[in-house]
């Protein structure tokens, strides 16, 4: 399969690209590992005029700690926070899920912390080929006015099947926009909009430049389900965060329970993790409790849009939910 | 659109070449170069049989611009050999019957080559992990990865293996 045609550009400092960016809006696309963004073009679902490679911006692709929390830039590959003892331990969620994508050869050395996070949302009827999306009319997210997912629905429904997102939102993390002259803080589960056709809060002249996840304490745990271990996206996943009491330190004092692949984006069910207050470590009845009542948040949300059967991707959530709170627990009690 | 010339360290040899913007690296190696053994399937970045080497590190050349590449050191499987000396993965794929039709062969050879460097003696949890990432239609991955296995632990008893008779 062939590219379409654009112009490229390689800029030597973020105000370089970032100043190239504001030029281009719309018509500019942010190159880091392509993985996603050169497969889109490939099957013409998008022709951006121009792509901005960052390349040359070494300075984006780093994992830092200070005193409140791990700071990782942009671009680091996959492989750089696999490989990262300090995520390893501080972020374990993330380290899990950063080994799930895709495979090794695939996305680890090429694929970016930053490029999995905005990877576009997905739906089996709208990333085929350009000859089999010719034998129909355009659904939502193409400009069209149907969506073939769900009968009826006034809007695009496709999944956020990142698995990055959903442990980065566990962990509470936070991602700092730039753009020229100006820089924002955003948390990761305010990043969303309920649009599946741009599902990303940001400007056409924004990028992403850094990712924080705070120190809370407490350990963090991340489960998937897809049809292979390496290649596919998840159809279900979970990542969750349990951070003990100061005073007691058998007791949960915080719970982030995150669910992932059910819907326009992660989803951070807060009165599931609200529940787990104040529960013991190893009251796995509760978690199961918690993880049900996950399973019925997150169903209404999903559709038959990523493969499996929808009865079985809804049936999944609770295992996933409960095997990753399950994990995080254990990692505590030792 | 206009062309950009681009330096790449094919192999060990330093070659320039003209690039457009769209061009992939593997359309570069194999129509420029005529390096052929990089083979193009899915062209998406499912299948691995365009699995190259940048910088030693395995990446999908069908997913990466050739402008990504300019300054890096490529190896592609006519690298692997010395000549008509075949490197002892190739040999070891050859004696474990690890090639069937062989299309995936260049993409499992390189992602191999890439683990034995950073670790000689892989397991065969760490080979199949490592192989993951390409697809093998033949041969139900058995024979590849003992291939793989024996070629980092030579003195492994292997049934299958007609090396050393």
């Amino acid at each position: 399969m062939r590219l379409p045609r654009f112009d490229y550009f390689g800029p030597d400092t973020l105000d370089a690209a970032l100043e190239l960016l504001a030029t281009h809006k719309e018509e500019a696309k942010i190159l880091a590992g392509g993985t996603d963004l050169l497969v889109r073009m490939k099957k013409g679902l998008l022709n951006p005029k121009v792509l901005i490679s960052l390349k040359a911006l070494n300075g984006l692709s780093y994992i830092k700690k200070d005193d409140e929390g791990i700071k990782i830039g942009a671009r680091t590959p996959l492989a750089d926070i696999i490989s990262s003892d300090l995520i390893q331990i501080q972020a374990t969620a993330l380290s899990q899920a950063c080994e799930k994508i895709g495979a090794v050869t695939l996305q680890h050395y090429r694929g970016t912390i930053g490029g999995n996070i905005l990877q576009d949302n997905r739906c089996h009827h709208y990333n085929q080929s350009k000859f089999h999306r010719s034998g129909r009319q355009a659904c939502h997210k193409e400009g069209g006015k149907i969506c073939y997912a769900r009968d009826e629905s006034d809007r695009c429904n496709s999944t956020c099947q990142s698995d990055g997102a959903t442990a980065l939102m566990a962990l509470g993390a936070k991602i700092i926009l730039a753009s020229a002259g100006h820089e924002r803080t955003v948390d990761l589960e305010n990043f969303y909009t309920t649009d599946g056709i741009m599902p990303f809060a940001m400007e056409p002249h924004e990028l992403l430049k850094e990712i924080f996840i705070p120190f809370q304490g407490g350990q963090s745990a991340y489960h998937r389900l897809a049809f292979r271990s390496a290649i596919d996206y998840p159809i279900v996943c979970a990542g969750v965060l349990l951070t003990p009491s100061l005073t007691q330190k058998d007791e949960i004092e915080g719970a982030r329970i995150v669910v992932g692949a059910m819907g326009r984006s992660p989803l951070f069910l807060a009165g599931e993790s609200a529940g787990l207050k104040g529960k013991k470590f190893t009251d796995f009845a509760a978690f199961q409790t918690a993880a049900d009542a996950a399973m019925n948040s997150a169903a209404t949300f999903a559709v038959h849009n990523v493969g499996g059967t929808l009865e079985y991707r809804r049936a999944m959530v609770s295992p996933m939910v409960f095997r990753a709170l399950k994990e995080a627990a254990q990692a505590a009690d030792r | 659109m206009e062309k950009i010339e681009i330096t790449l360290t094919i192999n060990d040899k330093l070659r320039e070449v003209s690039v457009a913007p769209n061009d992939t690296l593997l359309e570069v190696l194999r129509e420029k170069f005529d390096l052929t053994g990089s083979k193009e399937s899915c062209g998406e970045g499912v299948c691995g049989s365009c699995t190259i080497q940048m910088d030693g590190k395995p990446v999908r050349s069908c997913l990466t611009l050739a402008l990504e590449a300019d300054g890096c050191r490529i190896k592609t499987v006519e690298g692997l050999a010395n000549g008509d000396q075949l490197s002892d993965l190739q040999e070891s794929f050859i004696n474990h019957g690890a090639v069937q039709c062989g299309f995936c062969t260049p993409g499992m050879l390189i992602s191999a080559d890439a683990l034995l460097q950073n670790n000689p003696k892989p397991d065969e949890k760490t080979v199949r992990k490592t192989l993951a990432g390409n697809i093998c239609r033949c041969t139900g991955y058995a024979k590849i990865v003992d291939a793989v296995c024996h070629t980092g632990n030579p003195d492994n008893q292997c049934p299958d293996c007609k090396t050393g008779q």
